[in-house]
């Protein structure tokens, strides 16, 4: 704390006084303080945990290509299928959006030097890989069997694995309470002056509704896990009903929990969004206040809907409806956002960068997703459709469709500012293609197989062909289109390793973007801002000078400020 | 210095905005014509002759929906797709072109907001609707029976029947046109009772009873399957669903009756053995009932036993009988599921014709 | 930014402007880190009611409180001996306050005295629970009832001894000179601390041993 607390200190202090850069290999690269050395740690710890989760799934699609089961057993299966989703949701869903995004931008849009407690920072990503750790060792013993989920009483049959995940989720769980906490503080303390809460970039607003639900709702979750933790170790009654305990319990604490994780990995994509499209349709973002209290609102309600994970799962009837109308409650601030972002692309000029294609593609699957969350927020829709792969294509539309093309279009819009270089234009557009057809192939036979009567989470559904002999080819149709999105990611992968030599030169402002972290070179310095900017409005009137003084840089050396260009490379941290 | 910017300019809402707009409009017709006139069995199976009387209300509520979301995703996706062409940028563009830099508009967001709202509220309306059918309408079942899940089948009881069915080696039968009751639980983790045709699916939790109530209105066989992950062989937790007329249904019944009687046959409850009786509970009955026994209103999961033949406050037993001991030894035999809880059968509890009469003895015997 | 900050400071902020008076610059990372802590709290809140929820979830769906085991009742928690013990830990968030208080005027004597008096009181109290726990007569894992009260009990000491760990650091640190008469955040931070596992019990109290 003491160190942290001495470089915020700095951070704040007389704009003419920067501490000495960190020296030595460890210090810059592996225990390093600095927010954008943890954004990229966070970055490729989270695509190569990507890497590894997605293979499950690929196995688990491949089992399903045959209704009597491909190529694994039951028990494989259910390994599978459990260790794909929980380590998707907190080894790679959580650490790439809040964690690299909300590291490697926030600071730079803020006009900050760093986040308020540094040291934490570095605490909070350096649980992430002991986490991951103990996650796949307890494959070791035989792994968790009972899905990301972990509903006891059937978790509890997983002896020493189920014991290790939930070690495993409550040390993620502190690391994203931590990061929560630090990145609020951030925002809340650390603006450049003159920057108001209402001339924020829309990605900070999305970043501090982020924060707030990973600052209140992972405790809860690190409870519950904890809670089930006890039972499994020492037996504690808490969700064993011979003894009293409610199985229906662990369920309420759980998704009181994982369904504002939902949203915490969706709100920092909407962010994305509402940064990327108003830049490359050349137009201010549509609604700018009705877009960021929509995302402060989704993410007070978000705490407010969790029973519509359970409505046949064991809750009193009448504690359905509430529930029920709390979550289409939702479905309004989301709908003004996509309308915002419908009316933003409308008579602007819009230019079909890599970023800008994921954004629009984002604008379309997530959507669809939110959609058919609508029929299964309402009870009676819900008694049928609950359980089926129905829902399993419903969030794979919301995640994949969403966070992850949110995500996908963040990489090529930031990769400029973090690396000095452009990532490569054509590769991320083949990329985009094949992600999305790869998506919607994946995922959108699902909804007819899980209204016709196919559960989800099963390891054969002979049983089901045998009714529905249609079954078979729309399962081994999913799993060809799933390979498409393994391809997009793996090109990604390739993609930001090659052209971290080869890409082109970036320069300052590649994208003619407006938010603060385009007014300093690329990459930028360690300390960011070598004069701490003053902000005199929001950042996306494009007929206007750049709303900054007090810049690194004298804004009229550099004429394609306050205009709009398309990327014209430049030197590496011209003038800077 | 900075220079001015120019401005896109276009006329309306752009070239095109109304054309595409009816084209999007018809598709949402065309959409919410087939949803509401066309055949969609393929989607919801039994969709055009409901199997049940919630399934036609369910699939109401499923079709409404699906033309009115409908209606939003192709306007949506429509619109995305159309802006992205009408407002690309051309390369006979100077480099610092932009868009109408337009930042809001009150009146369009309200409207957004406000209809929406409206949308959803009547959604909110006739989902209450259902809702309060799905588990307030049906009033006096005829038929109350009990669906406990087990790993990795189900089990059904049914009234007057002295043997459980098995979903392993037996169909569920129900009878056409009678208003039933389900009463749904489970005796080890937790299962999904789920009848796709019937759309209706409710858990079976352990320490928990859960109702669905239906009508069934068509006779065939249907497939069940559980659809909450339940263990290593959940794909195989599945059954088959006869819906019949009421005669065969009956006939079926009591053909189930004389099997249960040829094997099983009644209970000699003489010569059972308190004493025997006294170590059996403690073994077979102690996780759920108190032991000692204590008064009926100190459940542990099962309600106390001591003053099981002479509690003034319960003077019949919990299946409405009077406390003699061939009622009792009846609970024994068949289980029992209700308010107040499940107790497994004697298969499950893995009780002997001697086992049951040592049991009422020791019970009877406690004052 | 110093000085912007400034310029929002109101009149009931009388302290944190003696700081920017002396030091502009410790002011601000005196907020940042007032705010941080508060969140911590705030966190540790939610920790908190998170296993009060599945108390109170689990004592309502129980059919008979307290619960039943091998036949016999378990016993209500004796409230005389709790309600002595709980005087004990808020009479130690008295003498913090005024530990923190004389730091303030400048009395250092004074300052340790009430410091040394709340640590005191503060292992006195987990004495009594100690006590408490080899009395109370049912087992974590026999039921609902054992398992949420040492759970939740079990956690409140935790960040009672904690507390104590904490506070005898402060006092070696302020007695060292790490803490000055207007820079002496990490004893507000202690106090707060302090008080706040204070109020906890409050709830923990009156859901075990009065309700």
């Amino acid at each position: 704390m003491q160190a942290g607390t001495s470089t915020t200190h700095e951070a704040h202090d007389a704009h003419d006084h920067i501490h000495p850069p960190p020296e030595g290999f460890v210090r810059k690269y592996v225990f390093s303080l600095d927010h954008k050395v943890i954004g990229f740690q966070y970055f490729f710890t989270g695509l190569l945990i990507m890497f590894i989760a997605g293979s499950f799934a690929e196995l688990v699609r491949l089992q399903l290509t045959d209704p009597n089961g491909a190529i694994m057993s039951h028990t494989a299966y259910n390994e599978m299928f459990s260790m794909h989703g929980t380590a998707m949701v907190w080894l790679v869903l959580i650490p790439l959006v809040t964690g690299a995004l909300g590291n490697f931008v926030m600071p730079l849009q803020i006009g900050a030097r760093d986040v308020a407690f540094p040291w934490l920072n570095m605490a909070s990503f350096w649980i992430l890989p002991v986490a991951a750790l103990i996650l796949f060792s307890s494959m070791l013993w035989g792994g968790p069997h009972a899905g990301w989920t972990e509903y006891p009483p059937i978790s509890l049959a997983d002896g020493t694995a189920g014991a290790l995940w939930c070690l495993a989720i409550f040390t993620i769980g502190i690391s994203s309470t931590m990061t929560g906490l630090n990145f609020m503080v951030t925002i809340m303390k650390m603006r450049a002056p003159g920057m108001t809460w209402t001339r924020m970039p829309l990605f900070i607003w999305a970043t501090f509704a982020t924060a707030l639900m990973n600052m209140v709702a992972t405790v809860a979750l690190s409870v519950a896990v904890g809670a089930l933790f006890l039972e499994h170790v020492f037996s504690v009654p808490f969700f064993d009903p011979a003894r009293g305990g409610s199985v229906v319990l662990y369920q309420h604490m759980f998704w009181f929990y994982s369904h504002p994780a939902v949203y915490i990995f969706i709100i920092p994509a909407f962010g994305v969004v509402s940064e990327v499209l108003p830049t490359f349709a050349r137009k201010p973002i549509f609604g700018y206040k009705m877009i960021a209290f929509s995302s402060m609102a989704i993410s007070i309600l978000a705490f407010t809907v969790w029973m519509h994970h359970m409505f046949p799962s064991g809750i009193a009837p009448w504690l359905q409806l509430p529930f029920m109308i709390l979550t289409y409650a939702i479905g309004i601030p989301t709908g003004i956002k996509i309308f915002s972002w419908m009316a933003t692309i409308w008579g602007g000029r819009i230019h079909f960068t890599s970023s800008m294609l994921y954004a629009l593609g984002f604008l379309i699957t997530f959507t669809f997703g939110g959609l058919s969350g609508i029929f299964l927020a309402s009870v009676p829709v819900d008694l049928h459709m609950h359980g089926t792969v129905f829902v399993v294509g419903h969030f794979h539309y919301v995640v994949a469709g969403g966070a992850v093309m949110g995500f996908l279009a963040a990489v090529p819009y930031w990769y400029p500012k973090a690396t000095g270089r452009m990532l490569n234009e054509r590769l991320a557009q083949l990329g985009f293609w094949l992600f999305f057809i790869g998506l919607n192939g994946t995922f959108l036979p699902m909804h007819w197989l899980g209204l016709e009567g196919m559960p989800r989470r099963t390891a054969t559904y002979a049983g089901f062909a045998k009714a529905f002999p249609d079954a078979v080819f729309w399962n081994q149709f999913e799993t060809a289109f799933s390979f498409l999105m393994a391809a997009a990611i793996g090109l990604l992968a390739f993609n930001v390793i090659w052209s971290l030599r080869h890409g082109t030169l970036a320069g300052i402002n590649p994208w003619g973007a407006r938010t603060l972290e385009w007014t300093i070179s690329s990459p930028p310095p360690y300390y960011n801002f070598k004069k701490i900017p003053q902000v005199f409005d929001r950042p996306y009137n494009f007929d206007q000078p750049l709303p900054y003084r007090n810049t690194d840089n004298e804004l009229d050396e550099f004429p394609e400020f306050g205009r709009v260009l398309m990327p014209i490379p430049q030197p590496v941290g011209a003038g800077a | 210095m900075f220079q001015s910017p120019s401005v896109v300019r276009f006329k309306g809402l752009g070239p095109g905005f109304w054309p595409v707009t009816i084209v999007l409009a018809l598709l949402s017709i065309a959409n919410a014509w087939y949803f509401l006139y066309g055949n969609i069995d393929w989607i919801m199976p039994g969709a055009s002759q409901p199997v049940a009387d919630r399934a036609s209300d369910i699939d109401g509520l499923f079709k409404f929906m699906a033309v009115s979301s409908g209606a939003i995703m192709i306007f949506v996706a429509g619109y995305v797709i159309y802006f992205a062409i009408a407002f690309r940028a051309r390369p006979t563009d100077s480099p610092d072109t932009i868009g109408v830099q337009i930042h809001d508009s009150p009146k369009l967001e309200l409207w957004w907001t406000v209809l929406p709202a409206l949308l959803l509220i009547l959604l909110t309306a006739l989902s209450i609707n259902v809702w309060y059918k799905i588990y307030f309408g049906t009033k006096a079942p005829a038929l109350t029976m009990e669906v406990i899940g087990h790993q990795f089948y189900f089990e059904f009881r049914y009234p007057g029947l002295k043997t459980s069915v098995f979903s392993k080696t037996e169909p569920m039968h129900l009878p056409v046109g009678v208003p039933v009751r389900l009463l749904i639980t489970s005796t080890d983790v937790i299962h999904q009772f789920w009848v796709p045709e019937i759309r209706l699916k409710s858990a079976g939790v352990p320490g928990l009873v859960q109702s669905l109530n239906f009508t069934p209105l068509r006779t065939g066989t249907y497939d069940i399957a559980c659809a909450e992950f339940c263990g290593a062989d959940h794909s195989l937790m599945r059954g088959k669903l006869v819906i019949e007329p009421v005669a065969t249904f009956n006939k079926w019944l009591d053909s189930e009756n004389k099997t249960a009687a040829a094997g099983g046959g009644a209970i000699n409850l003489a010569g059972g053995s308190a004493g025997t009786g006294k170590t059996l509970f403690a073994q077979k009955c102690a996780a759920c009932h108190n032991n000692p026994p204590t008064p009926f209103d100190q459940k542990l999961v099962g309600p106390g036993l001591l003053h099981i033949t002479d509690d003034p406050a319960h003077p019949t037993l919990v299946t409405g009988k009077t406390p003699t001991p061939e009622h009792i030894a009846e609970i024994l035999q068949n289980g029992f599921t209700g308010p107040i809880g499940t107790m497994p059968n004697r298969q499950a509890n893995g009780l002997s014709d001697k086992d049951i009469a040592n049991a009422v003895a020791y019970l009877t015997s406690l004052k | 930014m110093a000085a912007a900050a400034a310029q929002h400071l109101s009149g009931h902020d009388a302290i944190a402007a003696r700081y920017r008076d002396v030091d502009p610059v410790y002011g601000e990372t005196r907020d940042i880190r007032l705010l941080g802590f508060v969140f911590f709290l705030l966190s540790d809140c939610i920790l908190f009611s998170s296993f009060i929820f599945a108390y109170v979830y689990l004592r309502i769906s129980a059919p008979a409180w307290p619960p039943f085991l091998g036949g016999h009742q378990l016993p209500w928690f004796d409230t005389s001996f709790a309600a002595m013990n709980s005087i004990v830990l808020f009479g130690s968030g008295v003498t913090m306050h005024f530990a923190l208080e004389n730091w303030k005027h400048l009395n250092k004597a004074k300052f340790n005295g009430w410091l040394i008096a709340t640590i005191v009181l503060g292992i006195g109290f987990l004495l009594g629970q100690a006590h408490e726990y080899s009395v109370v007569g049912i087992s974590w894992t026999g039921t609902t009832m054992g398992a949420s009260f040492f759970t939740l009990t079990g956690m409140h000491g935790f960040h009672v001894f904690a507390g104590v760990c904490y506070l005898t650091i402060l006092g070696l640190q302020a007695n060292r000179g790490t803490y000055t008469g207007s820079k002496y955040f990490g004893l507000t931070a202690g106090t707060l601390y302090w008080h706040f596992v204070d109020v906890i019990w409050v709830f923990l109290f009156f859901l075990f041993y009065i309700w």
